[in-house]
């Protein structure tokens, strides 16, 4: 033999298996473990006052440090959002559902969050929702604490109030 | 803000990949698996290339003929491993890593030793350690690893 | 040589080396070396035309996690902005280059990444080819430790010899406050200590450490206004090698050999042995070895002074090491290295890595004065 087979081994299998050690870094462990009691917190711009909400260290828009905490409601209105038709590995919901753009009372930006007891085509840019909680004694300080948002009934919120926080 | 109690999360990052190798190191590795044989490929700028990628690494031309070269060779460089790391090392116990040019070659390929770590250095002559046939896979360590003939 | 345009470091921030920062992520170590860089110069944001960073996406564990540090960058009103996987280094030599095209006259290098929150050893594996190099497990500390052998069994050079060179790089490190191994060490303890990968001992290697780190480059006309002593940058340039470890002479450097040359050249220097300092990213005594045979810089040789930082022995952020470098020669040339001054330094060179084995190599060579006039 000249040569070594004709016929090639198509493909050699490699699994990367990496391990990670993360830190939440104190901005983002203050954000979490608060939502433990029930609050979500925000961080205001020195700059500009604006408020982010999860908080961040600086301003990515002025570059400012974002020093304070505040705290924001846990209610706050739909900007915008999408109705979910397809399965997402790793997640067992009920399908059809809505994720949604919230900008709570308080923020000048938005979450996501899913939004649930309602039908998904009552849900509506302006729409007023609050958020609904683990129980107490089962919260744990992650975003899991937050189950999802659902309608509160409250007179739909003017466009003027929440096209800027999209 | 004030230090803070830190916050961690373990996380694994799992990807499966099957790299498609084409026509030269597929056949280098079929060449490891059905012949138990070891081929290099002639490259411009390179000579003989052992394990060949089917292109030279100096110019970018394309390969040339087929080379066989021996299972035998002579150590250009040893690294002892020590402390093996799980999950990335081959063993669990001390080994070390090797640039062997194999007899017939212009390249030294990168392999390990299992034993007889105390005769490995460089200048030592190798051969190498095949799997059994129901164990070869079509991947480099279908040679299992290399062992000390003379030191 | 045609006449290049004068380009300077004018400020460089760097976050102290730690093993494992408990309290900030690796963009929030960046921000405050980001605000620092640019207070030093006296300008906002706003002056600055461009922003470039170097960091890894499988240290970080993130896939595009390198976006993150755009909030940290000052990256609104949108900016013109690159990312380059390599040491931030790489992305200072690519940000030079745009000001020699003319497209910016200012940037903003950044380096960024926490080592601690992934394993290297087994992350840097994947820089191997999956075929042939990756699966047998080679990690970057034992194909270190086999440029190692190879150059030993090459030169004769002793284990003595490497812990003696370790020393020297430890003592200089007990001087430099942004470093992450502040005590000195003599070469009978480091010789002493075990096998981290035969023949490399614990003590010839760096720890894992994290650091974040900001440098800002300006062009004549605005260096000036940013900063009294900038660096002004004479000649650069990189090259790389092969990618299969064993079709490569380990015990050599070619590349970094023509890089030094073409750098030199550039800079109108006729030896790298006529500049006062040089900063090696040099992780062993052997890879130092190596880059000084390259160089032609006797090692043996009080100057020029070899990584008066004390060198990445003493402090090895990944994807920043190189950056560092270029950093601690502008602090040198700029009177601000403090304890570890090279007294009446004129001249440097500075030098990044990327890749297994010194694989591709960058030098810069710097001065006070400028190089075209």
């Amino acid at each position: 033999m000249a040569e070594p087979p004709v016929e090639p081994i198509k493909y050699v299998d490699a699994l990367v298996r990496l391990p990670y050690h993360y830190v939440a870094g104190d901005c983002r462990a203050r954000y979490l473990r608060a939502l433990k009691d029930k609050k979500i917190l925000g961080a205001r711009c020195s700059q500009t006052g604006k408020v982010f909400v999860p908080p961040l260290v600086n301003s990515p828009e002025s570059l400012a440090p974002t020093d304070e905490l505040v705290e924001i409601a846990d209610r706050g209105v739909v900007t915008t959002f999408c109705i979910v038709n397809i399965p997402v590995i790793g997640r067992a919901l009920e399908l059809p559902y809505v994720v949604a753009s919230i900008a709570l009372d308080g923020a000048d930006i938005s979450i996501h969050a899913l939004v649930q007891e309602c039908k998904p085509d009552e849900v509506r840019m302006g729409m007023r929702v609050e958020a609904v909680w683990k129980p107490d004694g089962e919260r744990e300080g992650s975003h899991e604490d937050i189950l999802h948002f659902r309608p509160t009934g409250e007179p739909d919120m003017p466009r003027d109030a929440f096209l800027n926080r999209l | 803000m004030s230090e803070f109690p830190p916050l961690h999360q373990e996380v694994v990052l799992e990807f499966p990949y099957k790299h498609s190798t084409g026509p030269v190191i597929g056949r280098f590795l079929a060449g490891l698996k059905e012949q138990k044989r070891i081929w290099g490929q002639r490259v411009r700028g390179q000579g003989v290339v052992v394990p060949p990628l089917g292109y030279s690494e100096v110019d970018g031309s394309a390969g040339e003929e087929w080379v066989e070269v021996q299972p035998t060779g002579t150590v250009t460089a040893v690294a002892v491993v020590h402390e093996p790391i799980e999950g990335l090392h081959p063993f669990t116990t001390s080994f070390a890593f090797v640039l062997v040019r194999l007899d017939g070659a212009d390249t030294a390929l990168a392999h390990v030793v299992k034993d007889d770590l105390a005769r490995l250095r460089v200048g030592a002559r190798v051969e190498a350690v095949w799997a059994p046939d129901d164990e070869r896979q079509g991947t480099i360590r279908d040679i299992a690893c290399f062992r000390v003939v003379a030191s | 040589m045609s006449r290049l345009r004068n380009v300077a470091v004018v400020a460089f921030a760097q976050a102290p080396v730690v093993a494992r920062d408990e309290h900030r992520m690796a963009t929030e170590m960046l921000y405050p070396q980001v605000r620092r860089a640019l207070a030093d110069c006296g300008v906002e944001r706003s002056a600055i035309d461009y922003q470039v960073a170097g960091s890894a996406d499988y240290i970080d564990g993130r896939p595009f996690g390198f976006v993150g540090a755009l909030e940290v960058m000052g990256s609104w009103p949108p900016t013109q902005d690159l990312h380059l996987e390599m040491d931030a280094a790489f992305a200072a030599h690519y940000a030079w280059i745009r000001m020699q095209a003319g497209d910016c006259d200012t940037a903003l290098v950044c380096g960024h990444g926490k080592v601690s929150e992934g394993e290297p050893r087994r992350i840097l594996n994947l820089e191997l080819d999956p075929y042939y190099q990756a699966p047998i497990g080679l990690d970057p500390l034992a194909t270190a430790a086999l440029q190692a052998s190879a150059f030993m069994a090459r030169t004769g050079t002793t284990d003595r010899r490497l812990a003696e060179i370790a020393a020297r790089n430890r003592a200089a490190g007990a001087r430099n406050p942004d470093v992450q191994v502040r005590s000195s060490a003599s070469a009978d303890e480091l010789a002493r200590t075990p096998w981290a990968v035969e023949p490399l001992r614990t003590g010839y290697v760096p720890p894992l450490g994290e650091s974040a780190v900001a440098l800002i480059l300006a062009a004549e006309g605005k260096a000036e206004r940013m900063c009294d002593r900038p660096a002004w940058i004479h000649g650069t340039d990189q090259r790389i090698e092969l990618q299969t470890l064993g079709a490569r002479d380990l015990s050599r450097s070619p590349s970094a050999r023509l890089a030094a040359e073409r750098a030199l050249a550039m800079a109108g220097a006729t030896s790298a042995a006529d500049v006062d300092l040089v900063e090696l990213s040099a992780a062993t005594p052997v890879e130092e070895l190596i880059l000084c045979e390259a160089l032609g810089i006797d090692a043996d040789r009080s100057s020029p002074a070899l990584n008066p930082s004390g060198g990445p022995l003493v402090g090895h952020p990944l994807m920043m090491t190189g950056l560092i470098r270029l950093g601690e020669a502008f602090r040198q040339l700029a009177g601000r290295a403090g304890d570890h001054a090279v007294a009446g330094a004129r001249r440097a060179i500075a030098h990044a890595t990327n890749g297994h084995c010194l694989q591709q190599n960058l030098f810069w060579v710097l001065g006070t004065e400028r190089r075209w006039t």
